[in-house]
């Protein structure tokens, strides 16, 4: 599974929502997430891929912007995907 | 002074989680009590408890669910019935004057579990951020008051046993001295965890298994009486100024006339008679009535040696003679112990027997104890009782003792 399907996988299991409202441009708050609800996604996305997402501001709107931030931070962290 | 109106209620408990089916079972003496589901009950010598068989999917989507603790998920389904058999809606002027007051003996116990396995059992070096509002004991409160947008005040009251009978004598307090219009008002405990049964246990007041049939182990007032059965449930109440919900014209499932709010002050879990009997005074004299004007009492009745003789004891000492005319029931036979929960579940429950005209049995009693002589309604329910006024008390570790009295409109 890639990172965007594994993204997708943890989303489905957090929020009552169609898979198929789950696009690339999708946004987090759109998808009806709250800060507080954010906060735990990343703590579950850090779980799932092994990696720390720093507390400074990172810049996550989309799910496209999910997948880079863990792309990114993957590759740094322990130089894979 | 207000007077204050009862017009809506909910419950979730071990014997039912809508007030009918709450009520229909207890009236046929049915119990809640059976062998545990957990996987931990093989490490365990008490292997009973009165589980809810409360499903969160049913009522939650699943951010909810990943977001509240399961005491709150049962405060919002009991709040959510309650609200709905009231019929209230609030203009946005008047949520100021609306406010929350629950009562919890220890909060957020399933995820202060699921926080302990990850620290200790699974050396976790981060923990999932949510585990704060999930655990803190005011969550429930705070999350119906965010339910309905009541802006008045939001309050959790912790007096153990009578935490939620605590709860609502407070918001009548606030009603009837004209702090707010509207509460809702009870409580909550969901804490069948293995560190609180292995606690539980340790304190030697948790009813040992009746070898015959598990359903059986809560026998208050009982000769062969051995303690009480953990239970998990919850319990709301709309509770209303009489002008408000008479201009609405809101169905008045009764009035709350009295509240005694009395401490033991001598030991903190042996039970006194003294202040039980000083919270029930103090609650007939605020509700202006003798000992006869009584019709049903709900006891604490839990079941141990020393709270059901002193809660006997207490009776006869207010009540006198007339103790022994009123039918006295101990409903925790059946839905078991639901601690900071107990006090509102009991009030719903004499409520509906006021509401119904019927009297709950207290189960399982059937070996009689000689100190404990009353008329504890024993095995079999009473329909055609004419309930005017009833009594509920509430006696916890720590010796808050709490009463409620309220009367048919």
């Amino acid at each position: 599974m890639d990172t965007f399907q594994r993204i997708k996988k943890i989303v489905l299991e957090k929020i009552d929502v169609q898979e198929d409202r789950l696009t690339p441009d999708a946004t987090l708050e759109g998808l009806g997430l709250d800060s507080l609800d954010r906060v735990e996604l990343m703590f579950s996305l850090e779980e799932e891929f092994k990696i720390k997402i720093p507390d400074r501001e990172v810049t996550i709107v989309t799910i496209h912007d999910v997948v880079n931030v863990i792309d990114k931070l993957a590759e740094e962290q322990h130089g894979e995907v | 002074m207000k007077r204050v109106a009862i017009t809506g209620m909910g419950v979730i408990s071990p014997v039912g989680n809508r007030t009918t089916v709450f009520f229909s079972n207890l009236m046929t003496g049915k119990s809640g009590v059976r062998r545990m589901t957990s996987d931990f009950s093989s490490q365990l010598s008490v292997k009973i408890a009165a589980e809810a068989d409360f499903y969160p999917a049913d009522y939650f989507s699943k951010k909810q669910i990943g977001a509240l603790d399961r005491v709150t998920l049962m405060a919002l389904a009991a709040a959510s019935q309650a609200w709905e058999d009231s019929g209230i809606t609030l203009a946005e002027e008047e949520k100021n004057r609306a406010g929350v007051y629950l009562g919890t003996g220890m909060g957020g116990s399933p995820s202060l579990d699921e926080l302990f396995v990850q620290l200790y059992k699974k050396a976790a070096s981060r923990v999932n951020p949510l585990f704060v509002p999930k655990i803190m004991s005011n969550a429930p409160a705070s999350h119906v008051s965010i339910r309905y947008g009541l802006s008045g005040p939001c309050l959790t009251f912790s007096t153990a046993c009578s935490s939620s009978a605590v709860a609502i004598g407070e918001s009548f307090r606030q009603i009837k001295s004209g702090y707010c219009d509207v509460m809702l008002a009870g409580g909550t405990e969901c804490l069948l965890t293995y560190g609180s049964f292995k606690s539980w246990e340790s304190l030697g007041v948790l009813a040992t298994e009746d070898p015959e049939d598990p359903s059986a182990s809560c026998k208050p007032f009982a000769k062969d009486r051995s303690g009480f059965v953990l239970g998990e449930g919850a319990a709301l109440l709309v509770l209303e100024e009489m002008e408000h919900a008479q201009k609405r014209g809101a169905k008045m499932l009764g009035e709350i006339i009295g509240y005694g709010s009395a401490a033991d002050a001598s030991h903190i879990v042996r039970p006194s008679a003294a202040g039980q009997a000083r919270a029930i005074r103090l609650a007939l004299d605020e509700a202006q009535i003798g000992p006869d004007a009584i019709d049903y009492i709900n006891a604490h009745g839990t079941a141990t040696a020393a709270n059901d003789l002193a809660e006997t004891q207490a009776l006869k000492e207010v009540f006198g003679k007339r103790a022994y005319a009123i039918p006295v029931s101990s409903t925790k036979s059946m839905h078991g112990h639901l601690l900071g929960a107990a006090g509102a579940v009991e009030f719903v429950a004499a409520v509906l027997a006021m509401t119904n005209g019927a009297v709950p049995p207290t189960a399982h009693l059937r070996v009689p104890d000689p100190d404990c002589d009353l008329d504890y309604v024993p095995n079999r329910g009473r329909t055609g009782v004419d309930i005017k006024t009833i009594m509920s008390n509430s006696f916890a570790f720590g010796g808050t003792n709490a009463v409620l009295i309220a009367r048919a409109l």
